[in-house]
This record gives structure tokens, sequence and C-alpha cells, in this order.
């Protein structure tokens, strides 16, 4: 009854002229604002709370993950699995289900999800992100880290951001020259894991 | 006009996830009752443990009229009021068609179309509300939209009460999708002055995409988790408003693709009959145009399933109507369906033969000409059987009243979550008197988007955040204003330096916050304190507002988009 997916047609035709006309806005929309640290849900944010999203909040540790990690998938997914995945995901963390004294952690958690599912799941921003991914960069786009605010991210971010605007203009070389400030810890990881033993988490 | 509303509604702002923080601490949590507010008419229904029961007045009716009548002391709404003919609600004592004017402005074409009712509606077209008011007892009583959905809302929670023997607070609405946050709030106000507590504020065809969804669950257990997803086009027109989403539903979520929607329905199409058969036009508080109305409102029920119909009113007129006369005459009504499903289909990805089932509801989607229209676009030649047309959006309703009121059911009924989908763009005034999205349409909620902006002149200490919701048409004029503020202490730099973020966050209950806070290069953290401000904060008169900025400050406080920081 379905008709098949039109996904590759779309890649057929578009992919070259999506990537290098559009390159900015082919990405997630939205954008870590990694020095800013807005409230999450202030009106109900307790002070319990509040300590626990500094301290030992384990959706602080996922701003690193990659898409595939965030929706608990492999790169080998394929769409049914990535949707299944995400619905999956949704009744855990969707805001409407999660238990009342973890909302805020988990809309945070939900908010990431859905971009990983709006990433994977459309065919040519899986594309991208997954040629991104390949160079070592994890793309983790709003990891959003409005609980850090120590400076040194600041700096990260913004040349980080350069780094990947001077590389969509067409300089990819730039990307291998690399010092450990401008990516991300996953993406340290990553590489340290690919090329050598020294590791220094 | 409004101070005093203010106060009553500012608990209704509280919304949120621990809602239940001003009812004493019950050993069961209440569960919200579902209530679908229609043009022409409501009902109300609630989970009373297993499954969804509509409750019914002392008439035995489970749906009821939506009118408010003026006539003595006490008004009394469509709950308790029993008309003997449709015509006394047409007298000019009664206010009707409330959901097409709440929150509108005397400059809105939906509210001169209601120019044509028997009660007044005065417009100054200066951009400010109308000026509603009841005959009663041959002087004319002013009241707003507001009160009168309120007086209504009164006589729907007493029912509940008397009918669940226990005090209603908590609610779950079916609002129209192309309703603005401005008009949002005003049902919410409507609500806090009845008393209602609004949990969630659902657009009608998501509340039919969960009813659904229980549906899918039910039929098909064994679906739960193997991932088979199927896709569904809801379109539902009722008297006021028409409405469409795409939903993509799998193991009781349904996830919302796509929203469309429009102020066109019943209504229209019924006044379009009504020039069409007597195109004189008479009193409108007239017996005769009373007559005229019941008579036509007849006529097109009846084209529904015969091709012709008698109109009678009177010794005047005297006419046969045939369907396809009356598809002529609605021409546009049907072509804007038209457009609503397409646009929908488009900005969903999908295709009409990608879509699994069609769900019609709503009074309109008997029409048989509205039926082919939305099947042809959709590609199928069967409309989906398992919804009720009128009661499905109560149904859904309540359903997400018990999934929200944390209610769990041992045989999974209740396993079902819906992920809403905004309807409209939310963006600021920037790039001159652009409106710059931030969070487009169509985008899963809970959300958070930021952008990066900067200043346009050199030294500016200020700038104006504007924020506007619409179809995300280009210029601010085609959008809503909701609000504005100020960011001040800008640090002195040339134009182009400092970068402005502006970040909007949508929570799950729909709750829209901008955050503004202004960056300097080599500085790490914001410069001054960050701005935040729950919108929508305007009031009547939105577009004097704009206008009076513009005259204020020119382009003195002005933002452009900062280029390479998205």
């Amino acid at each position: 009854m379905k008709c098949s997916y039109k996904g590759s047609a779309i890649l057929a035709t578009d992919y070259y002229p999506f990537l290098y006309k559009r390159p900015i806005s082919s990405l997630p929309a939205s954008f870590p604002s990694t020095s800013l640290s807005y409230p999450t849900r202030t009106r109900f944010l307790s002070t319990r709370i509040q300590a626990r999203l500094i301290h030992d909040d384990p959706v602080k540790q996922s701003e690193d993950l990659s898409f595939y990690d965030l929706l608990g998938v492999t790169e080998s997914v394929t769409l049914p699995e990535i949707k299944q995945a995400y619905k999956q995901l949704a009744r855990k963390y969707h805001p409407d289900v999660s238990p009342p004294d973890r909302v805020e952690e988990y809309t945070d958690r939900f908010i990431r999800v859905q971009e990983a599912y709006e990433t994977l799941s459309d065919p040519r921003r899986r594309l991208l992100y997954d040629r991104d991914l390949s160079m070592g960069f994890s793309f983790s786009f709003s990891g959003r880290r409005r609980n850090r605010y120590d400076e040194e991210v600041v700096e990260e971010k913004s040349d980080w951001k350069k780094k990947w605007q001077t590389q969509l203009s067409g300089l990819k070389r730039r990307s291998s020259h690399r010092d450990n400030n401008t990516m991300s810890w996953a993406a340290r990881m990553r590489r340290q894991h690919n090329t050598s033993e020294d590791s220094s988490p | 006009m409004a101070e005093q509303e203010y106060t009553v509604a500012s608990d209704s702002e509280n919304t949120g996830e621990e809602k239940s923080s001003s009812s004493p601490p019950p050993s069961l949590p209440e569960i919200a009752v579902g209530i679908d507010i229609g043009t022409s008419q409501c009902s109300i229904a609630v989970w009373n443990g297993s499954q969804v029961n509509i409750l019914r007045n002392t008439r035995n009716q489970k749906l009821i009229k939506s009118f408010v009548t003026f006539k003595d002391e006490v008004p009394s709404g469509g709950v308790t009021n029993q008309l003997s003919h449709d015509q006394e609600m047409l007298t000019g004592a009664s206010i009707f068609n409330m959901k097409r004017l709440i929150g509108r402005v005397d400059t809105d074409p939906v509210v001169h179309a209601a120019k044509n009712l028997p009660f007044m509606v005065q417009t100054l077209d200066i951009g400010v509300r109308p000026f509603i008011a009841a005959l009663v007892n041959n002087a004319w009583r002013s009241t707003t939209p507001e009160e009168v959905l309120a007086i209504f809302l009164v006589e729907l929670r007493l029912m509940a009460e008397t009918s669940l023997k226990r005090a209603v607070r908590n609610v779950v609405l079916t609002v129209p999708v192309s309703f603005s946050r401005f008009q949002l709030t005003r049902i919410e106000r409507a609500c806090a002055m009845a008393g209602l507590h609004v949990l969630r504020l659902m657009p009608e065809p998501t509340a039919i995409a969960l009813l659904y969804a229980q549906q899918q669950q039910m039929t098909s257990h064994d679906n739960m988790g193997s991932g088979s997803e199927r896709l569904a086009v809801i379109f539902n027109m009722g008297a006021g408003y028409c409405d469409v989403a795409v939903t993509a539903t799998a193991g009781g979520v349904s996830q919302i693709k796509s929203l469309a929607g429009n102020a066109i329905g019943g209504e229209d199409i019924l006044q379009n009959m009504m020039r069409h058969i007597a195109p004189q036009p008479q009193e409108a508080s007239s017996s005769s145009t009373a007559a005229l109305r019941v008579a036509t409102q007849d006529a097109i029920h009846k084209l529904s399933s015969e091709d012709n119909a008698q109109i009678e009113v009177g010794d005047k007129i005297s006419k046969v109507l045939d369907r396809s006369e009356f598809e002529e005459v609605n021409e546009e009504v049907f072509k804007e369906c038209e457009r609503l499903v397409t646009q929908c289909l488009r900005d969903a990805r999908v295709e009409g033969c990608d879509i699994d089932d069609v769900i019609m509801v709503g009074g309109c989607s008997c029409i048989p000409r509205v039926r082919e229209v939305v099947k042809k676009v959709c590609k199928k030649d069967e409309v989906y059987g398992g919804v009720n047309a009128l009661e499905g959006a109560v149904r859904g309703a309540a359903l997400e009243g018990a999934v929200t009121s944390g209610i769990h059911d041992p045989f999974g009924s209740l396993d079902l979550l819906t992920i809403q989908a905004t309807a409209l763009a939310v963006g600021v005034r920037g790039n001159g008197n652009r409106f710059v999205t931030v969070i487009p349409r169509n985008t899963m909620v809970p959300a958070r988007k930021d952008l990066f902006f900067t200043t346009v002149n050199d030294g500016q200490k200020e700038a104006l955040v504007v924020v506007y919701e619409g179809e995300g048409g280009e210029s601010v004029e085609e959008n809503h204003l909701l609000g504005y503020f100020k960011i001040v202490g800008i640090p002195e730099a040339g134009r182009g330096v400092p970068e402005i973020n502006v970040c909007m966050d949508i929570d799950a209950s729909n709750a829209l916050r901008v955050f503004a806070a202004v960056l300097m290069p080599g500085c790490s953290s914001p410069v001054v304190p960050v701005v935040e401000v729950r919108m929508p904060t305007v009031d009547d008169g939105h577009g004097w507002c704009a206008q009076a900025l513009n005259a204020k400050f020119g382009s003195a406080l002005d933002l452009v988009t900062l280029q390479r920081k998205m």
C-alpha cells in the first residue's frame, strides 16, 4: 500500500546542490549556544533539581554522544528502525510521560533525541552527518551546555564553528589539522581511539 | 478593560508539569476532563477508569449548542437552556459563534463576516476589539467573547460536577489549529474566569490523532514495537474552522508531522447560501433573517444526503436548491479545503500515496464535495470509519486529560503519547521589516532554538526584540505580534560587533518563552543579565503597538541576523 520511500530519488537529484548552495541551513536549524546558560523550565526548578543538573546530571553526559548513540542505534540502522527507536525514546523522555521529578532533565534529553531523529530520518541530512562523523566530528548540535559556564567552552565553541564553516566552503583539509580544543570530548575520544592508544579522557 | 480578568487569569499562567499544585492533596490524581468547544456545539468527556465517557446534560444531550442567552438577570447557556425552536437563538438576545470572535480585532475579516449575525458586532476598523452586545429588553447589553465563553464553561463545569460527583478543575480543551497564541490566552482566560485550569490546549486534529493512536494500538497489539508506522491525514471541519494534520502513529505514539488550518467552516457556507438565496441584505436581527438562516441550514444538511432541497421562508422565498448549485456557490470554500490538505501533506513531506488512512471529522465532513476533495488529494477511495465525526475531538481530549493527569491503565489503553508540533512559526523582527523565523512551523515540541543577531547602528546600546507568530510570511505585517522587549546595556561598539542571541523555548504545555543575551567578542559570558520574557505580552490592539514602536524608535534599535553564526 505504501509507496517506496522517496529518499533515494531526492539524493540522486538534490544532493550536490543542497550541499553546496545551502551548506549552513542544511544543518539542523539550531545550534548550541555554548556560552549561554538560559534557565530550563524555571517555574518549578527547585534547588534540588538545579543541584542535580549541575553536578550529576546523566543528561549532561549525553551531550557528547553522537546522534546514533542518542537514539541507541548502530550506524547501519534502517529508517524504520530509526523511527521505532525515536518513538520508544519519546515514550520515555517526553515530558508528558516522564516522572514528575525528572521532567527538566528528560525534556532536555527529549529535545536532543528529537534533533537526532530529525537529522537521521532525513536521508540527505543523514548523509552529511555521516560524512562529518567519519571525519571525526561529533555534531551533536544542540548539546546545549546550558549548565556549563566555563570560559574554555566558549573559545572552543566559536573556534570549532569557524573551523566547520571553513570546511564547508571547501577547505576540507583544514579538518585534519587539529588541536584538542576544537573538538568535543567524544570527537577526541573517537579520534584517539582510531589513531593511537594514547588516551587522556 | 481587561484588568480584572488579568488577576483571575494569572493563576493559569502557571500551567505546566506540576499541575495539581493548588488542589488539595488527593489520594488519586484528579483526572482532567476533555472539552471540545465547538463554534456551534460543545461536548465534555472524561476517562472513567476504563474508557472515555461523554457526559450528558439533563436533557440527555451529548452535543450541546454553544450559545448564551442574556434574556433575564442571569444569563443562561446552552447546557441548561432549552430552546423551543432554533429561531429562538436568533432574536439578538443570544450570543453564539464566540469561538469565531474570541481574540480577534475589528479589522479581521472573520469579525466582519459576523456582522450578519443577529446580535450586535460593531467594528470601528481601527484594530481594537469589536463591540459585541446582546439585545436585552430592547437595549444592547455589552459583553465579550471571553465572558460568553466563560458563562458557558461554568454551566459545562457544573454539569460535569453533578454527573461525576466531584469538583472539576483541570481541563484539556481542543482549539483550532489556526489560533494564534494571543487567541489561546483568551481561551485560557475564559477558562480561568470559569474556575477551570487548562492543562493542555490541543489543536483539534491532534486530539483525533490521539484517539486514532489508541485505536491502532488496541486493534494491533502485536504491532507494538514492530516499528510499523501508519500515516494518517486528519481533516476536521466544523462551523467555524477547518484544520488538517498529518500524523505518524506507531505503538500508541502519535507524532504530529504537520498542521494546517484556517478560519473557514460551515458558517461561511451558510452565509454564502443565505446571500445566494436572498441577495438583498436584511436587518440581521429580524425574524425573517432568522427564519432564512434556519431554513438554509436545514437545506444544507439535507443536501449532504439528497440531490436537492426545498427552501421556504414565509411567503417571500420558495426555492429548490440542488447540490451542484450549492457546490458552485461554495467553490471558494472547497478550494481552500483542498489547499489546506495539499499544504499539510507537503509540509509533512509525504505524498497522497503514502497515506494509510484518511480521517474526516466535524460537521462539514459530511458534505459530499468536501469528502471528494479530501479523498482526491490524499488519493484514497475510502475514509477511515473508526472515528465518530462529532465525538472524536472530545474523546481525544479526554484521553489526553487522563494521560497528562498521570493516570495509568492496567490494560494499556492509556499507553499513549502525542508529540505535538507547532502550528505557526515564531520569530522576531529583523533585517528591516522582515520576519526572521526562530522556531519554524511544524517543529516538534518541546523545542528550543536560537539565532544570533547583531546591531545595525554604530554605538547602538539598546535593541528591540519584537516577537511575531504566523505562517512565516516574509514581512512582519503578515504575522501576528506577540510581544516585544528591549535589550539594554549593550557595550558601545561598531555595528555588527555585539552578538545578540535570541533563544525561544516552547515547553510541552505549549508555553513560549523568549530569551535574549548579549555577547561581545572575546568575552565568554553575557555582558548584561539575560532577559527572559513569557509570550504573548500584548493585549488588544496589536497593530497599534507595532506602529507605535515604529513611530517612536524607527530603525534605531533594529537587529539584523548575524551571518555565519547560525
